[in-house]
């Protein structure tokens, strides 16, 4: 086994340069003459801007321009879109509404920008900011979902009436229908899937420059891929996508908030532009509560259809999900495409019809976040799986085994689209249990009552589709100071990118993993890349460098043959040597490739082994295990500790276990997060923002977790060689189901029977309190 | 343009005339103002920092056993003063229940006394706010109210008061020394913070330019070293505020309570001495049964705020526990999650 070898748990390379300070973030790229801007934003959740008066902030010292919304408009620049609007079911063309950078004469969330200030130094461009005088005329705001569609509801967009953006459906509604009509029970349920804010620990950034002889911006940006960033702005910018370079420096955490073109993106490239200096905004902690693109958001009710025997029959959801103020990106993919494809889950259920409704509010636009639909999905189905179980006096292990794919049906046709290659999902939810010892639970529940304490145990099995680009590109190169240099398209924020690539690359081409060198992250660099986003990175580039590896050792036969004098089809390539079969006559790929270069630098004839190839990425892939949990609570205050944590995965094949399980164990901390501790609080009258600091908005801690035990049971994925199929966010879909069903196991005998996340003490407490009164 | 005048006085005498200007503010430990002038929340026009003067970091032990707590002595440094946390050992425990190890590193124990409230609409400039603008009206009561003070609450001010370690000091009837361009003068603890009624804006007795020089605690407060708890509710297990608190002390003489202490904390705009409750305990034997009563009388008084009425409960349940722990023993060492109402009672409900 080499060190680099796969299936080991290498250690991550990147850390020791992340870890002693030298990597390079977008508030690192410090330019000659930089200047900085601070975006004025709209202290109001619905407003008309009757004034904006800018005189006084021009006149602050060290202010270099202001810009608002009269500005950008007056140049051309167009507002962003949203890339995905949805089809009405009646056929009509849902809303895009535009997504101006800067408000064109109303504002429609709190944070909303309405000025850009550019100054000398980051003090002298807030002072501008706060001189920027804006004439606001308040209007009604909505922040509520549920209440969005409302008679008489504020309105967000005025040719969106009833605040609706879209009203999608998928799955065959009659057939869904007839089943629940001969159905031997029907479970149902309403759960909320709390608002959520992604918190990266590197905030959004970005530095842009305008070479104005070449006509060209170069953009360096914290993004999960740059070349989305290239085609929005070429848009807004009415331009080729040529006029862009994106720079994607090291990125400190991203969760899918990070995809996004932003309005702070075309104000930078506007004001380098105007200005003709480089010019640099990073967003502070609370201007990131405002304006990064919230997560998950949705009302949703779910019906289950049971036979007499406890086999599902269909599933039925409406689901209404907010979009915010605006439509961002991929917005309406994710409760739409994204999230129902998962719906039938590992279940066999007959049919499944979903109808989504897309709802405007005066909010934050909500967008992909770990997971991205996925975990709203699953959260609905193991929750009524669960309401089932116990509806029907079935045992909620039994009951999802009953009603489990089986391994030799695979690959498994959904009803709503999914095509499941491989799974053995009651293998994965058997050994779940016994990892657990599922059947002592009791036991263990008497110790606690002893104490005082209501335990609870539950389980989630999750079925996460991961997603993205159709392609992906790599390319090999073998440079000049002997290291190989592989460039990709995928962005890394701190997965552990680069040590898996370097495994694939030094496995494939049998060069020492030291020798190999990731470059990620510029668009002029690297013309195409799929960037990084559900769970997509390793199975979509992996596939690329495999082929680039191939595509770099045919050259390589061809150049050993020359070299060895043979005929290219004796030479064989293993273990980084070609050889003349069935002789010990040979080169390593190395010598080769840096004789090859000799020669071509001395003018000969020479087969470089340089190689790039783009792979068509067919198939994506079902990633999916077993969450269980175990839980404490505490009756007299409502606390909820978190016990035990366990999770046998399926994500095929694992290049790196190490970095599985830190995939994973990351995923399971924020998927708790969401179902304990995190939601942003909207003030349902005035739609300001309540929970807009860490001291409002409850991130998990440490101390809030236990080990979190992985185990990996790789089933290998059919639809590409590696076998792979993604752990971006596996985690995150199967931990907040598990937890919920644990603490409502915990309470059941309590009396409750239904509890929305956040489950904070107060909300447990509060539920206690009123099963006690009502079954007095 | 938040322009703003720093200055940093060599004296006593300095810092109380450069403090005494209109818009000055005192900046010690900075863990709270800071925040405040970044978010736009507080906007003094002079901030004078305190942190050089001479004589005010010391932790004094007085001649018949009571302490005297320098203004500037760090929250880290009291709480792990291993003299301090034996004889004081509920106040260590609020202190290490609150905010990180960071902040504890940085905060000052008079800071502690004039951190402003952690009410999410005055954080909000946008939002009304008596507290922040007198007579802006108060965007708090009709808005989200689950936190909001349930005890001393007025129509122009529903805030509470953040603080941990003013909740046992509150039971243990500590002292402030305060200077100003009179002289010094003391005030009890448990009158230094105001109960907002018409004038929120005023939060306690300092007057303009007035600075605490020192916390005192009285050599009786150590008599209830070996009975004394703090316990904390907070949504998330660390680095979190009360959402209710309770500070418990008992002497307990041959099986019966001699004298109860009990304060709250994240009910009011100030910590909450629960006097009434207390009267409960005295002569009683120690039982479950008369936390619950002492915990009834506690909160007696309270009133809901909208739908915040679970505080009250929940307030109620934790000051009969903090009691159950008390009357249990001041563990010999501090728990690994200080305050955490985890922990388990001995022969309690929970033992």
């Amino acid at each position: 086994m080499t060190k680099f070898g796969l299936a080991q748990p290498v250690r991550r390379v990147e850390d020791p340069r992340l870890l002693k300070g030298a990597g390079r973030y977008t508030d690192d790229i410090v330019l000659p003459g930089m200047l900085h801007g601070v975006v004025v934003r709209s202290p109001h959740a619905a407003a008309r801007i009757t004034a904006i008066d800018t005189a006084a902030a021009v006149a602050v010292a060290g202010v270099v321009a202001v810009f608002t919304g009269a500005d950008l408009a007056a140049a051309g620049v167009d507002p962003l879109y949203s890339a995905v609007p949805m089809t009405n079911r009646d056929g009509s063309a849902g809303a895009n509404p535009p997504h101006p950078a800067l408000a064109q004469g109303f504002v429609r969330h709190v944070g909303d920008p309405v000025a850009f200030v550019v100054a000398e130094t980051l003090a002298a461009a807030r002072d501008g900011a706060e001189a920027v005088a804006v004439s606001y005329q308040q209007m009604p705001a909505i922040t509520d979902p549920a209440r969005a569609m409302d008679e008489g509801a504020a309105q967000v967009w005025a040719d969106a009436p009833h605040n609706l953006a879209f009203d999608w459906e998928v799955g065959d509604r009659a057939a869904t229908e007839a089943l629940f009509a001969r159905a031997h029970h029907v479970t149902r349920l309403t759960v909320i899937n709390n608002r959520v804010v992604a918190s990266s620990i590197e905030t959004r950034g970005a530095v842009a420059a305008y070479d104005a002889a070449a006509g060209r911006w170069t953009l360096w940006a914290n993004t999960q891929g740059g070349w989305l960033v290239k085609e929005s702005l070429a848009a807004a910018f009415r331009t080729e996508q040529a006029s862009f370079r994106i720079v994607t420096p090291d990125v400190g955490g991203a969760f899918g908030m990070k995809i996004f073109p932003y309005p702070e993106h075309v104000c930078l490239a506007f004001a380098a532009r105007a200005v003709g200096r480089p010019v640099k905004w990073l967003a502070e902690r609370a201007e990131s509560f405002l304006s990064d693109t919230h997560g998950r958001d949705n009302v949703t009710l779910g019906e289950l259809a049971v036979d007499g025997d406890g086999r599902f029959l269909a599933l039925r959801t409406r689901n209404i999900a907010n979009m915010g103020a605006y439509l961002s990106t991929y917005a309406p993919f994710i409760p739409t495409f994204a999230g129902t494809i998962v719906l039938a889950s590992v279940y066999g259920f007959r049919s499944v019809y979903a109808n989504v409704l897309g709802v405007f509010t005066h909010t934050v636009p909500v967008d992909a976040y770990r997971g991205a639909g996925r975990p709203e999905s699953n959260y609905l189905v193991e929750r009524l799986v669960d309401q089932a179980a116990r509806d029907l006096g079935i045992d909620r292990v039994e009951l999802r085994r009953r009603n489990m794919v089986a391994p030799s049906a695979m690959p498994w046709q959904t009803p709503v689209g999914g095509r499941y290659d491989s799974g053995e999902f009651v293998r994965v939810l058997d050994a779940a249990a016994a990892k657990m010892d599922w059947s002592a639970f009791r036991a263990r529940r008497a110790l606690s009552a002893r104490h005082g304490l209501r335990r609870g145990i539950g389980l989630a099995y999750y079925l996460e589709a991961t997603g993205g680009s159709n392609s992906e590109r790599a390319e090999i190169v073998f440079a000049e100071d002997g290291f190989v240099d592989v460039y990709v398209g995928t962005q890394s924020s701190g997965q552990g990118h680069e040590t898996a690539y370097v495994q694939l690359t030094a496995d494939r081409l049998g060069i020492p993993g030291e020798q190999i060198r990731i470059h990620q992250g510029d668009t002029d660099r690297i013309p195409v890349g799929g960037g990084t986003g559900g769970a997509r990175s390793l199975y979509s580039e992996g596939q690329a460098i495999l082929l680039t590896a191939r595509s770099v050792i045919d050259k390589g036969r061809q150049a050993a043959s020359e070299a060895l004098e043979a005929a290219a089809a004796d030479i064989v390539f293993e273990a980084g040597r070609f050889t003349i079969a069935g002789t010990d006559r040979g080169i390593d790929i190395l010598s080769l490739a840096a004789t090859q270069r000799a020669r071509r630098a001395r003018g000969e004839e020479a087969t470089l082994l340089d190689a790039a190839e783009v792979a068509a990425i067919d198939a994506h892939t079902y990633p999916n295990g077993c969450h269980m949990a175990e839980v404490e609570v505490d009756p007299e205050t409502g606390v909820v500790q978190l016990l035990r944590y366990i999770v046998v995965d399926d994500v095929g094949r694992a290049i790196n276990p190490l970095i599985v399980r830190g995939q994973v164990q990351g995923g399971v901390a924020q998927g708790f997060g969401q179902a304990v501790r995190e939601q942003a609080v909207y003030d349902p009258d005035s739609g300001q923002l309540l929970s807009g600091s860490f001291m409002d908005y409850a991130l998990p801690r440490a101390d809030d977790l236990p080990d979190i035990e992985v185990e990996l049971l790789e089933i290998p994925c059919t639809t590409n060689p590696l076998g792979v199929k993604g752990a971006g966010e596996a985690g995150a879909v199967g931990s907040p189901p598990a937890v919920m069903n644990a603490i409502l196991d915990a309470l059941a005998e309590a009396g409750v029977a239904d509890l929305d996340m956040p489950a904070t003490p107060e909300k447990v407490w509060k539920a206690i309190a009123a099963a006690e009164a009502t079954s007095l | 343009m938040n322009l703003f005048e720093y200055v940093r006085p060599a004296s006593l005498a300095e810092a109380i005339a450069a403090g005494a200007a209109p818009g000055a503010a005192f900046l010690a430990g900075g863990t709270n103002l800071l925040d405040l002038m970044k978010g736009g929340i507080a906007r003094p026009s002079r901030l004078v920092d305190l942190t050089r003067l001479p004589g005010l970091g010391a932790i004094e032990r007085g001649p018949e056993g009571g302490v005297r707590i320098g203004a500037l002595v760090r929250n880290a440094d009291l709480a792990h003063d291993p003299d301090f946390a034996q004889r004081f050992p509920a106040v260590a425990e609020a202190l290490l229940s609150g905010a990180s190890a960071q902040l504890r590193n940085a905060a000052t124990v008079g800071g502690n006394l004039m951190q402003r409230t952690r009410c999410a609409y005055f954080y909000d400039p946008a939002s009304a706010c008596n507290k922040r603008d007198a007579g802006a009206g108060c965007a708090a009561r009709g808005g989200e109210r689950r936190l909001a003070a349930v005890l001393g609450a007025s129509e122009q001010c529903i805030a509470t008061h953040a603080s941990d370690f003013c909740v046992p000091l509150a039971a243990l009837d500590a002292v402030v020394e305060i200077a100003g361009a009179a002289g010094t003068r003391e005030v009890a603890l448990e009158d230094f913070h105001l109960l907002p009624g018409a004038t929120p804006e005023r939060e306690s007795v300092l007057a303009p330019g007035e600075l605490i020089l020192a916390v005192r605690l009285p050599a009786a407060a150590a008599a209830f070293a070996r009975h004394a708890r703090y316990l904390k509710l907070r949504e998330r297990t660390s680095y979190a505020f009360a959402v209710v608190s309770a500070a418990a002390a008992l002497r307990i003489e041959a099986g019966a309570i001699v004298e109860g202490r009990i304060a709250l904390g994240g009910v009011a705009a100030k910590p909450w001495r629960a006097r009434g409750a207390e009267a409960v305990l005295s002569g009683q034997k120690p039982e479950r049964a008369l936390f619950r009563r002492a915990a009834e009388a506690a909160l007696a008084e309270a009133r809901p705020v909208g739908d915040n009425g679970f505080k009250i409960e929940l307030a109620r349940r934790i000051v009969a526990r903090a009691l159950a722990l008390a009357a249990a023993g001041t563990p010999a060492r501090l728990p690994a999650l200080p305050a955490s109402p985890f922990a388990p009672v001995p022969g309690g409900p929970h033992g």
